[in-house]
């Protein structure tokens, strides 16, 4: 490609249509817009974007619950679908359209904006885009260069096909549910973590970006499909290959290390002038000798070191059940920041839990200018976290602007990217096609 | 007979070729990034130290449990289709054929130590003057700038430093951390994004982008917990996503024991007339006892009473099957050995088999997307030093001073 000194952000001038759901399609997407992707957002408002918000009103015990604490100032008023957290997070300096593609009208639109696009990317359950009519098929007739990345849960073919599941129940498919948990409980006990979903948003954009490439040089765009579970099972690959090397089920681990010890999640005193719901910890690895040493000097204890049931790493590993006590002894004196800095300073990688509801202090992130300001018209002014990558040479902060409000780019792209007259506009909004507002009824 | 892929040859060239990547990065996070350029189809050239290698080839599992650099099950996952080369950095020899890659290279992607490219001499303008548009991602657990720049830390560190640690926990006990590498995979996708964002940016503008990337940011900023939480403490104080999501749903959420193991289940309360039919008690869908109260985390203890004796008279694939045939997310919770001979993933062709001449024929996981018309075939990951002859031959070195280079323990 010629060089073209100021050629602007990556992915400036690609225009990607999105109906990136819920974590996985909003985190893809999220990367895309940082890198300067023009994502418009495809919503309605006779179906509630499960990003916005998974009901029509929320009710008072939801207000008071997990469902309010996403909703800025706890406010369920009209209009809180555009003031959620996984939305405002995620679709920064996104656009959105609503149209109604159950209308024949609507439907209609959308393949106008698909013939003036790039990519569609969806992760809706995978028999959604063929209910709609705008599978495959159907869109690459209308632009043949266009990409269109589906990424369901469990892929587009085989007997899971349709299955529905969030981020656990892809980890739990993948493995990795059953290598992770207490050490002294059953799995029954093991809490859920739903690392699927970021690692399927991180995945599409890599997989957008593979498709840009291969367009260039060939001209053609394509079908892409992602299964998240199967991607997320690149994760458990030190299970899976000692399975396939040993023929060894590995148990769950709790805190420990394969082979490092001691490893783990320590108990530490809480800051002063610190009361938080969630007690503090710190994180200790010791990987090896030299290490052990410094740490048994900070404890006080520096005989420790030359002690033949610690003296080397198998000693260690052997008895590390005699070994966790006494450590935890000693952090339950300090805090957990005050243990990171002692320990790191003298060689012993540590840290602390970080929490957070306290991380906006955080004086790394604060260093490295990761919460960004963000004004965004109806939630108000916050720091959000930034893009997840620093660039010098065209940066990717301060990012272009807050998540869209349902529809805010309807006039913008119907009337101006699509050429719509004033009068069709205003009659696409008079029959329900287009909205900025739900209906009453939608689900 | 088997079902998965056969090894037919690709039906056109990688959709990535064309594109080269240096890869200075070890470990897990770096080296999973370039291990998608690499299955993809770019040519990626790995740098090793001579002698030693990649860290992950200590990392194992090894076969027996006897370490062996070749044998590494890590390395062998984290390196497919790369070229790997052995160049010792520490010598001015080693450092002018580094440069002499670069100036062929589209992107390179490092993860030593903030500082240690400066220290060695091929940092920034040394890069800058050997190819302006080669683009650096610099990968380290905090970033190559702030107070705990030089602070070590590994998968469960970075990840308590991101914070989604401090609530993967059951109520009352301590967090419990990822299964061991997990977070970096995580990373490793997420670099791999913004590392592509920098490589196009580098070819269209002819002025290679810099990306410092930090672990700790990454994790983070994740949308599992991550990022979303972090806005919820600026929009409430709160966090939208706290502790076990089934003290937040009335209906079962979470792991649940079964006959013959485990099955993970999240059940919508929009869901309750699935769950109904599912256990056979369709007169319980219009009960004001329960859907008066199914926004009540309260209402979970009644719940279960009716799910358990469901579910425990299950096996693990049988409550799968059948809570999924009722429209409700659950998921048989896996072993390896149910991994490996289930029948979709089979199905799907997902596993590739591969022989590595040192560590014999095995299943590996497949790329996690497929460009439909454009299949993938994985390659096994290189030897220590495989590659060293065939690239220094490329950069016009005779096999005379290939040799003395080796004498000389630079390659």
């Amino acid at each position: 490609m010629a060089a073209q000194p100021s050629a602007g952000l990556p992915l400036e001038g690609v225009r990607v249509l999105a109906q990136g759901i819920v974590w996985a399609g909003p985190f893809g997407s999220m990367i895309l817009a940082d890198l300067g992707a023009e994502v418009i957002e495809i919503e309605s408002i006779q179906h509630l974007n499960p990003t916005r918000t998974f009901y029509r009103h929320i009710s008072e015990r939801q207000r008071e619950g997990a469902t309010g604490a996403g909703l800025a100032n706890r406010d369920t008023s009209e209009g809180f679908w555009n003031r959620y957290t996984f939305f405002n997070y995620a679709k920064r300096a996104h656009k959105s359209v609503t149209l109604d593609l159950h209308s024949e009208r609507g439907h209609e639109l959308f393949l106008e904006l698909v013939r003036h696009s790039d990519a569609f990317v969806e992760n809706n359950a995978a028999g959604v885009v063929g209910s709609l009519g705008i599978d495959w098929p159907t869109l690459s007739e209308v632009n043949p260069q266009l990409i269109m990345i589906r990424f369901p849960g469990f892929g587009l073919s085989g007997p899971y096909r349709d299955f529905k599941g969030f981020g656990a129940a892809m980890e739990a498919l993948a493995g990795h549910t059953l290598i992770r948990g207490y050490r002294d409980s059953d799995p029954s006990q093991t809490p859920p973590t739903y690392h699927a979903d970021p690692n399927a948003g991180a995945h599409m954009a890599f997989a957008l970006q593979t498709a840009l490439y291969q367009r260039e040089r060939t001209g053609k765009g394509r079908l892409v499909e992602l299964s998240q579970s199967e991607a997320v099972m690149h994760h458990v690959s030190h299970a899976w290959m000692d399975h396939e090397l040993n023929g060894r089920l590995q148990e769950h681990w709790g805190n420990r290390h394969p082979s490092m010890a001691p490893y783990g999640i320590f108990p530490t005193a809480e800051e002063p002038g610190l009361e938080h719901e969630l007690l503090p910890y710190v994180a200790i690895a010791v990987p090896g000798d030299g290490a052990w040493a410094a740490l048994c000097e900070a404890l006080g204890e520096p005989e420790l070191a030359s002690d033949e049931r610690y003296a080397d790493v198998v000693s260690r590993y052997r008895n590390q059940d005699a070994l966790e006590p006494r450590i935890e002894e000693w952090t339950r004196r300090h805090t957990a920041r005050e243990l990171m800095l002692l320990l790191q300073g003298v060689g012993v990688p540590a840290a602390m839990l970080n929490r957070q509801t306290l991380m906006h202090g955080d004086p790394q992130l604060r260093a490295r200018g990761f919460f960004e300001p963000i004004t965004h018209p109806e939630a108000g002014t916050h720091l959000y976290p930034g893009p997840l990558a620093r660039f010098s040479e065209q940066p990717l902060s301060p990012v272009r602007g807050p998540a869209p409000t349902l529809g805010q780019h309807n006039h913008e792209l119907l009337r101006g990217l699509l050429g719509l007259s004033e009068e069709e506009y205003q009659r696409l909004k008079a029959d329900g096609v287009i909205g900025t507002v739900y209906a009453e009824d939608a689900t | 007979m088997s079902t998965e892929s056969s090894a037919a040859p690709p039906a056109e060239p990688g959709p990535l070729e064309g594109l080269r990547i240096l890869d200075l990065s070890q470990g897990v996070t770096g080296p999973y990034a370039t291990k998608l350029f690499a299955d993809y189809g770019a040519e990626v050239t790995k740098i090793e130290h001579p002698g030693r290698g990649d860290v992950s080839r200590r990392f194992g599992p090894f076969p027996g449990d006897e370490p062996h650099r070749e044998r590494s099950g890590m390395f062998l996952a984290l390196n497919t289709g790369k070229r790997s080369v052995t160049l010792n950095l520490k010598t001015a020899s080693g450092r002018a054929i580094l440069l002499r890659l670069a100036e062929r290279a589209d992107l390179a992607v490092e993860s030593f130590r903030p500082g240690t490219l400066e220290r060695l001499g091929i940092g920034d303008p040394a890069l800058r003057e050997a190819n302006p548009a080669l683009s650096l991602v610099r990968i380290s657990n905090f970033g190559q700038d702030g107070p705990y720049r030089d602070f070590a830390a590994d998968d469960m560190l970075a990840y308590a430093m991101g914070g989604v640690l401090s609530i993967t926990l059951m109520e009352g006990r301590e967090p419990v951390k990822l299964g061991i590498y997990a977070p970096l995979f995580l990373a490793g996708g997420v670099v791999a994004a913004y590392a592509f964002g920098a490589l196009t940016g580098g070819r269209r503008s002819g002025r290679g982008e810099r990306a410092n990337i930090s672990l700790m940011e990454v994790l983070a900023g994740s949308m599992d917990r991550g990022g979303t939480n972090l806005l919820s403490a600026q929009y409430t104080g709160a966090l939208g996503h706290g502790i076990h999501s089934a003290a937040t749903s009335s209906l079962p959420s979470g792991p649940y024991p079964c006959k013959d193991g485990y099955v993970h289940i999240n059940a919508s309360i929009r869901w309750w007339d699935r769950l109904c039919r599912l256990l056979g008690r369709p007169d319980l869908i219009d009960d004001p006892e329960y859907v008066d109260h199914l926004d009540d985390p309260a209402l979970a203890t009644k719940v279960d009473a009716l799910f358990l004796p469901w579910v425990l008279s299950k096996t693990k694939r049988e409550a799968m099957l059948e809570a999924q045939a009722h429209g409700l997310g659950a998921t048989a919770i896996y072993t390896m050995e149910d991994l490996r001979s289930d029948p979709h993933v089979r199905g799907r062709g997902y596993f590739q088999s591969l022989e590595h001449p040192a560590a014999g024929r095995l299943k590996y996981f497949g790329p996690p997307f497929t460009l439909h018309g454009t299949p993938v075939q994985l390659r096994p990951a290189p030897l220590l030093g495989e590659h060293t002859v065939e690239a220094l031959g490329g950069l016009g070195h005779s096999r005379e001073q290939i040799v003395q280079l080796r004498q000389r323990n630079i390659v």
